[in-house]
């Protein structure tokens, strides 16, 4: 199964956030848009902090979207591939990490707050049912291919952790590596 | 597996096969330039895929205009629709019956193609946000297996029919009117007689007159659930109204029939679409809702016209078979009814209890009511409710036109436990149904039409009257608010206590986001009476104009006198002056914060006007002359108060000409009084030159005042005059944003 999902999501979580409130990431966000921080065809900024565990702040773009996401309660910054992904899965899941650090780093550098992201563990799911189900079979084969390609990312395997068994739920991994994320990739190029 | 079509192939019926197919072709086509992009906009949107705001590769972001280049380039996919933008999806859920499997489909969807939520429509639909169209294909697939279509969920056609969502289980009704709700929906579907409209038809079920879940007086076709007594026997039947309507005029229904039976019901429905589509305006779809029909006919010959339609109509089993199939639909309780046996209630379930729980007309049974915060609930609650909807109430779960949720059949033991599981899944909020439970639509956060940002607005108002919510007294508990980002009254302004709708204003060179207050509608009696605007305030003042407003009628209220009745009461004018404080508009200098919308910390703009040449003598002229004509609307809102509807029209029509006359005058100082002179200067200048041209709604607006100012009313009535009070304050935001466009507004 090296056939690269139709979306794909990393997601890197706070380490530390004393006081940051999603209703501070709508103006980061809409500056984002004004001054091209962050890659990509960046279109609009929507809030949904009124749902809980959701997915909180997000910055739709054309190739990929960043969201300020609380998803399973936990608050974190998330680079949701939807096109143009590359054919193989190392090299999709490696511009996916690019996409996450470059705004963990930008929101690091403009957040109100002393916040703090934890570059050695991410949530790396798969938004395609079709070609990753979250099936007990599947998960293992995708497990499988995910720890080698983390591996060319981080020089060394990650503790790969099934997310949900529920089948409903995207097949997704919480990854965690003994070597930050900041320091196993080049410094992201932003846009500016 | 290679694809969801392959996969799905056995899983889908036939007939949805096809019509998802065929559009895929259509998609086909349209990239490759065979198809007319107007002809595909209008079967695309008869598929539910709509939209959403910046999809013409424009975006205004608080300091420039920026070009989005979306890589399919100029490929679009309607007018000035974009290819690779973004947009929205609807899918029609009839009567907002979901089961908990389509529950789980529908979030599988959400957070695959969305962005992750699923969002409640008034009309008990689901929309999602930011979808790409290529990816509508295999979103219908999954639909289409468990049961769901997006067929006709927008476009020119019979949009969702809506019910009540307690129907089956209300204490008040006459009957269950969720099987024929069904058995319309299954007949009016992709039916041959309903591809002709020129705008859309909605239809809505209720099951009694005189609560409001099914709103039938402002649908194109409401159905009220009657029974009667005929040689000793309880007949069921429906008393059919037709040409209600919200929009930017809206219309109270009309009576078509007084009882109808269900066999009939079909057949006569058929009948109405057939003339509709035969004389319904095609041209200007302004004027094109079955609404403009029947005012146009007179209901006495409407009523003649599908009466002879009916003559003619060839017989269909269908009409009928769905008789025979009524206990079908008999909704079966997943559990035995029990009463509340004394187990440990969890904290705040007394108040839980009073706002969110119904006790049904089946003992032992009620509808718990989850309260959704702007219509807005993620994938994985949709996940965790549907387990919860299994194990308490199996497949009775609605949607609500309030946006909402509602499980239904749920044994008065569970509650407690219901209660701690929906609480886990933040879903178990009380106060549904009260003040804080707003009715909004999506505004400017995405739609293109949107004005001012009604779910920041609504969201904002939420958050403030939560933490009072204990303090309030329940006179304005009970109130109700529903928030539009525009005229187009989507968030259903008009029925509520107290609406608001979207609106700009200018002060000096720069543009503020407005709402306009509407006061006086009723919820009850199926959206009973609408409400009138009575004047626009700053976005940022309106949180202390409703605070205002609320804690006057709380110390002024006459005991049992509700709101409607108390704004009647005080007054239009009393109540203008209490907002009056409210409206005052600051300069950028003095408040720049009222320079922004709720939500956004964009300077505010709607559009992309860019810098434009700033007059400012002109526009200080301008702004006198136009607050002339807004009093003088207002002279026609007192004088329908006071039932001098002769007074209530040529008060309208002459604010009409007065801002008719502010725009002329902008540019030709000396046009003078002369009426005649007034709308000749005004259509050569910034009719004919389309410069008062709405982006979405064209000349519309002009229009009421050339018909106006053509036509003295033949009938003289509290409807006649209400319309053009309405027509007025329309045309009256037409000229304030013709102005802003034409004289340029500097934003940032
Ligand atoms: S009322 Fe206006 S802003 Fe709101 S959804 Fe309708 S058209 Fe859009």
């Amino acid at each position: 199964m090296t056939t690269v999902p139709k979306r794909l999501a990393v997601k890197l979580s706070l380490a530390r956030a004393p006081q940051l409130q999603p209703a501070h990431i709508v103006p980061i966000f809409q500056r984002w848009i004004q001054q091209r921080t962050v890659p990509g065809m960046l279109i609009d900024v929507i809030d949904y902090k009124h749902v809980p565990n959701g997915p909180g702040v997000l910055l739709i773009a054309d190739e990929a979207d960043y969201g300020w996401d609380l998803v399973g309660g936990r608050a974190g910054l998330r680079y949701i591939r939807k096109r143009a992904l590359p054919e193989d899965l190392s090299a999709a899941l490696r511009l996916c990490c690019a996409g996450a650090l470059a705004a963990a780093q930008a929101l690091e550098a403009e957040a109100p707050d002393d916040i703090a992201f934890d570059y050695h563990a991410l949530e790396v799911s798969y938004l395609d049912r079709l070609r990753y189900p979250n099936e007990a079979q599947a998960a293992a084969a995708a497990q499988a291919l995910l720890a080698t390609a983390l591996q060319e990312i981080f020089g060394a395997k990650p503790r790969l952790q099934r997310l949900h068994d529920d089948p409903r739920y995207l097949l997704a991994f919480r990854c965690v590596a003994g070597r930050s994320l900041a320091d196993s990739m080049p410094a992201p190029a932003l846009a500016g | 597996m290679t694809s969801w079509k392959e996969r799905l192939k056995d899983e889908i019926p036939l007939e949805m096969t096809k019509l998802i197919d065929t559009y895929e072709a259509q998609m086909s086509l349209r990239r490759q330039g065979k198809m007319d992009e107007k002809v595909f906009a209008e079967a695309r949107l008869r598929k539910g895929v709509y939209g959403q705001r910046y999809d013409n590769g424009q975006r205004h972001d608080g300091i420039r205009a920026q070009a989005l280049a979306y890589p399919s380039g100029d490929i679009v996919k309607g007018t000035d629709t974009l290819w690779d933008a973004p947009g929205m999806q609807r899918i029609k859920i009839p009567y907002g019956g979901l089961s908990a499997r389509q529950l789980e489909t529908l979030s599988e969807l959400a957070d695959e193609y969305a962005d992750g939520i699923l969002h409640i429509t008034t009309r008990q639909d689901i929309q999602l946000h930011y979808v790409h169209i290529d990816d509508t294909p295999d979103l219908m697939r999954r639909l289409a297996a468990v049961g769901i279509t997006t067929q006709e969920a927008c476009g020119n056609s019979v949009r969702n029919i809506t019910a009540c969502s307690l129907a089956g289980v209300c204490h008040d009704e006459a009957f269950d009117v969720s099987p024929y709700a069904d058995a319309m929906t299954q007949f009016l579907l992709a039916h041959d007689d309903v591809q002709d409209f020129g705008r859309k038809f909605k239809v809505a079920f209720s099951g009694c007159a005189g609560h409001a879940c099914g709103l039938v007086h402002m649908h194109d076709l409401g159905l009220l659930a009657q029974t009667r007594e005929a040689a000793g026997e309880l007949q069921k039947g429906f008393t059919v109204f037709v040409g209600g309507g919200l929009g930017t005029v809206p219309h109270q229904a009309k009576i078509l029939a007084e009882f109808v039976a269900p066999e009939d019901l079909l057949p006569l429905t058929q009948a109405i679409a057939r003339v509709f589509a035969r004389l319904g305006e095609k041209k200007n779809r302004n004027r094109a809702r079955l609404k403009f029909l029947v005012a146009k006919l007179g209901i006495d010959e409407f009523r003649g016209l599908v009466e002879a339609e009916l003559e003619s109509l060839p017989q269909d089993p269908r009409h009928t078979a769905y008789l025979d199939d009524d206990a079908d639909l008999a909704y079966a309780p997943a559990k035995a009814g029990l009463r509340l046996n004394g187990a440990p209630l969890p904290t705040g379930f007394a108040d839980w209890y009073r706002s969110n729980v119904y006790r049904q007309a089946q003992p032992g049974y009620s509808v718990v009511t989850l309260h959704s915060p702007l219509g807005d609930f993620t994938a994985q609650q949709g996940f965790a409710l549907a387990d919860i909807a299994r194990k308490y109430v199996g497949d009775n779960i609605r949607l609500t036109v309030e946006q909402n949720i509602v499980l239904r059949w749920v044994a008065d033991a569970d509650l407690p436990a219901l209660c701690r599981d929906l609480r886990k899944i933040g879903l178990g909020g009380a106060h549904a149904g009260t003040i804080v439970d707003i009715t909004t639509c999506p505004g400017t956060d995405t739609c293109k039409l949107g004005i001012a940002s009604s779910r920041g607005l609504t969201a904002e108002l939420r958050a403030r009257l939560i933490e009072r919510i204990n303090l309030l007294p329940d006179a304005v508990r009970e109130l109700k608010i529903k928030v539009s980002g525009c005229f187009n009254s989507c968030g259903q302004h008009h029925v509520a206590d107290i609406g608001f709708f979207g609106n700009s204003r200018r002060s000096g060179n720069h543009k503020l986001p407005h709402f306009q207050v509407v006061l006086g509608g009723q919820w009850q009696q199926n959206a009973g009476s609408y409400g009138l605007a009575v004047g626009a305030v700053p976005a940022k003042a309106v949180p202390e104009a409703l605070a205002a407003l609320t804690e006057r009628y709380v110390a002024e209220r006459a005991k049992d006198e509700n709101f409607q009745r108390w704004v009647k009461r005080l007054g239009r004018k009393e109540i203008k002056t209490m907002l009056k404080p409210f409206m005052q508009l600051p300069t950028f200098e003095e408040n720049a914060d009222f320079f922004s919308d709720w939500g956004d910390s964009r300077v505010y703009t709607i559009d992309d006007i860019g810098v434009g040449e700033c007059a400012g003598e002109v526009v200080s002229l301008f702004s006198m002359e136009i607050s002339k004509a807004e009093s003088t609307h207002f002279e026609a809102l007192l004088a329908l108060d006071d039932g001098d509807y002769r007074r209530a029209d040529e008060r309208a029509y002459r604010a009409m000409l007065l801002a008719a006359r502010a725009l002329v005058r902008t540019k030709f100082l000396d046009v003078g009084d002369d009426s005649d002179r007034i709308v000749n200067e005004f259509r050569q200048r910034f009719y004919d030159t389309e410069l008062v041209y709405d982006r979405f709604a064209k000349g519309k607006f002009a229009r009421y005042l050339f018909k106006r100012h053509t036509q003295a009313p033949t009938r003289l009535d509290e409807d006649y005059a209400h319309q053009i009070i309405d027509e007025t304050q329309l045309f009256i935001d037409n000229i304030h944003s013709a102005e802003q466009r034409i004289n340029g507004v500097i934003v940032g």
